[in-house]
């Protein structure tokens, strides 16, 4: 319990010494794009398969909650509004901090290991700046695209699942869906991505850097990135959801 | 080739997980072991499992009970909930927890344990490196993902429950009705089947890549890395199979 909250804190140690080093100077050069690049190209198929197959789920599951009580046209909007406002920003950050997250962590990993955190540090070269600025402004950039074309994907799924293998009417679905969402879901669904995205990118690098010794410290960092940014995620997201729909 | 290497990849894949199956009936694993194990995986997912469906379970009563308004029949709240928790979002999530906690341990322990020859030495003693070091984390992390959904359904209704009676003023006692009425065994059972099936995926999927690790250190974040992404990807496309196959167009 005390190492939890110690942990906490040297959390927030972490955030702040970062915000200091990433304010005072700006990001290094060349780098940005080029995390952005691998965080996005790496991270994109996994996204849009699981999209794809939660949508067909969220049409099965919504047809079943809904059949008994003879509303089935409702699956369009069940599926706009608990994919759109719920499930695809969950869903797009839970595969980043799967795929990404876990190749952050363990790379500052290893440069915890092999020493060459320390070798930057004595180069007068600030770590906190020099990794995770580029990382943090690369997941940035790509959260909203890839939340985009995950939820794309997801809808289109749904909507073929509903259609061909449960034979509802395609037009209905289209109609419910446009009727159960406002534009100002798309801004939260976005801005739910952005944060997700800095929480991924923040824990990942701190789970690295404080990495223990040798190859087993490496897969306990990378470890607990996942399954810490994966919790952060969702009990945040309850508290956007409350906020933008309470 | 491009072509070939996947393909390559999933037959290694099959004969490995065959391998497993077959030591596994075979005997001569330690139940102790397999114990021993399931407590570690369970004990460290607890947390994480309550902590993810939770907040689920919460907002999906929080958005159901903003649809059900539209009809003024807030009170068919539970149906939506047993259906989206019990069937889907528990067994889901405490899967993806066990793979990204339980699956990523076993991984990164089997590659630590191959990486320094440590698999190769036990083989060397005569002593099959997949019976004594594979079998037992294969058949804790398979029994762990149903235990945990258990706790994770739980976790969700409980959520869903806070949600609608004590921060939105539902009823309790038709919350509650509701919600025996609604849940069926085959909800129940499906959860169970769901998760045991998944388990034994990320159970093959996190040993096969813990025991490929090849490369030091980095060799090692990249199989607990593999893990979690290949885990998931292939239990929710099987996912897609298996509510189809329950639930798809006889209406549950």
């Amino acid at each position: 319990m005390r190492s939890a909250l110690a942990n906490i804190g040297r959390f927030a140690f972490f955030v702040a010494r970062f915000l200091r080093a990433a304010l005072r100077q700006p990001p290094p050069e060349g780098k940005t794009l080029q995390q952005a690049w691998s965080i996005g190209i790496r991270s994109l198929p996994i996204l849009l398969i699981i999209g794809a197959f939660v949508g067909t789920n969220l049409s099965i599951q919504g047809y079943a909650a809904f059949h008994p009580l003879g509303g089935e046209r409702m699956v369009g909007m069940f599926v706009a509004l608990a994919g759109i406002r719920e499930l695809a920003p969950i869903i797009a950050a839970a595969m980043v901090a799967a795929k990404a997250g876990t190749e952050m962590a363990s790379q500052v990993a290893v440069m915890r290991i092999k020493e060459q955190i320390d070798a930057l540090e004595v180069m007068a070269v600030d770590p906190l700046w020099y990794l995770i600025t580029p990382r943090l402004l690369g997941i940035l950039l790509v959260m909203p695209a890839l939340t985009i074309l995950s939820t794309s994907v997801m809808v289109t799924a749904a909507y073929l699942v509903a259609v061909y293998q449960l034979g509802l009417s395609g037009p209905d679905f289209i109609e419910f869906a446009r009727q159960g969402l406002a534009p100002l879901d798309l801004f939260w669904c976005n801005l739910k991505a952005l944060l997700y995205g800095m929480v991924i990118c923040m824990v990942a690098c701190f789970c690295g850097y404080f990495s223990g010794p040798g190859p087993k410290g490496v897969g306990q960092a990378t470890n607990a990135a996942v399954v810490t940014s994966a919790v952060l995620v969702v009990v945040l997201n309850y508290f956007i959801s409350e906020l933008a729909y309470g | 080739m491009a072509l070939l290497s996947p393909l390559a990849g999933l037959g290694r894949f099959a004969a490995f997980a065959a391998a497993v199956l077959v030591r596994l009936l075979r005997g001569g694993w330690s139940l102790q072991a397999v114990i021993r194990d399931l407590y570690t995986i369970t004990t460290r997912c607890l947390l994480p499992v309550i902590a993810v469906t939770l907040p689920l379970g919460m907002v999906i009563a929080l958005q159901g009970l903003k649809i059900f308004a539209i009809f003024g029949a807030q009170r068919m709240l539970p149906g939506l909930v047993t259906v989206a928790v019990l069937r889907e979002l528990s067994p889901v999530l405490a899967s993806v927890l066990v793979a990204a906690q339980g699956g990523s341990s076993c991984a990164a322990e089997l590659g630590a344990m191959k990486i320094k020859e440590e698999l190769d030495a036990t083989e060397v003693m005569a002593v099959d490196p997949i019976t004594v070091h594979v079998v037992p984390r294969f058949l804790a992390i398979t029994l762990a993902c149903p235990l945990l959904n258990i706790v994770g359904s739980a976790a969700g209704i409980l959520g869903a429950f806070v949600t609608a009676v004590w921060l939105k003023g539902e009823q309790a006692g038709v919350f509650l009705a509701e919600l025996w009425i609604r849940t069926t065994p085959i909800d129940v059972w499906a959860g169970s089947f769901k998760t045991t099936v998944f388990g034994l995926l990320i159970g093959w999927t996190a040993c096969y890549m813990g025991t490929r690790a090849t490369g030091g250190a980095e060799g090692v974040g990249r199989a607990v890395n593999d893990t979690v992404v290949y885990a998931c990807t292939g239990f929710i496309v099987v996912n897609y199979a298996l509510s189809s196959a329950l639930f798809g167009t006889a209406g549950g």
